[in-house]
């Protein structure tokens, strides 16, 4: 079983990668450097799992390498189940990748990372009422210090592929 | 009143009214889309980067991406 860890730039998925599999690695990513993925294995419920730490990206259109290498691993890992990590005080945005990600028929759990700092500036997020309408696990995260980082492990079992019409169609209604 | 982005004054609001088709892609997923609210926070001189604020991103923007970025500001 293969976890891709998705996201834009700088919203933690090396972090949360490394409370996943108990790694300790820093990406970076200059342009120039060759930019590649990290590769951890961890169980989840007595259950082995690959997890990849994907390049980040703004969007299943590829720009630059990075985002090269992260739509490939999409595109070569069909059975995987996607964490998409949003930056919690800029969900807005993070949600497009999301979206695009789900449409193309992936299972996928929403980690709301970085949540001390959207508590801290005061931005309240309402976990079930996204749930509610996404029909996708929603776990607000805090990866440096681990919070919510086993919630979000167990959640993974559970994630299965969104009917993005479905979906459409519940956000029409709001 | 419409603008350029690049035409903006520093600090200068206003909403997204159009783009250019063949930015779209690559501005949506930068949450950069047609009705939001944008500040121009700087630009540089001799066709330099402008550097701007949506929702709560900063983004740097290339003069040629910029100007094909329509801007509907108040007065």
């Amino acid at each position: 079983m293969k976890i891709l860890l998705m996201g834009h730039p700088n919203v933690g998925k090396s972090a949360v990668f490394n409370r996943l599999t108990g790694a300790n690695i820093t990406e970076s990513n200059y342009p120039g450097t060759t930019v590649d993925y990290t590769v951890g294995y961890t169980f989840i419920e007595d259950q082995e799992y690959e997890i990849i730490d994907v390049p980040g990206t703004f969007s299943t259109e590829p720009k630059d390498e990075a985002e090269q290498v992260a739509l490939d691993l999409l595109a070569n890992n069909p059975d995987a189940t996607v964490i998409s990590i949003l930056d919690a005080t800029k969900i807005e945005r993070g949600l497009y990748l999301a979206f695009e990600i789900m449409e193309k028929g992936f299972p996928l759990v929403i980690a709301l990372n970085m949540w001390d700092d959207a508590e801290s500036h005061n931005i309240k997020i309402d976990v079930e009422k996204l749930e509610e309408i996404l029909q996708v696990p929603v776990v607000p995260t805090v990866a440096i210090s681990g919070k919510g980082i086993s919630k979000l492990a167990h959640k993974v079992t559970q994630a299965t592929p969104t009917d993005t019409k479905e979906l459409k169609k519940r956000i029409e209604n709001l | 009143m419409l603008k350029k982005l690049t035409e903006l004054e520093y600090g200068e609001r206003g909403i997204i009214h159009s783009m250019g088709e063949n930015i779209k892609p690559k501005l949506c997923g930068m949450g950069i889309r047609d009705g939001k609210l944008i500040r121009m926070d700087t630009k540089q001189p001799i066709k330099g980067p402008v550097v701007i604020t949506v929702d709560q991103s900063t983004t740097s923007l290339g003069f040629g991406l910029a100007q094909q970025i329509f801007i509907e500001v108040k007065k």
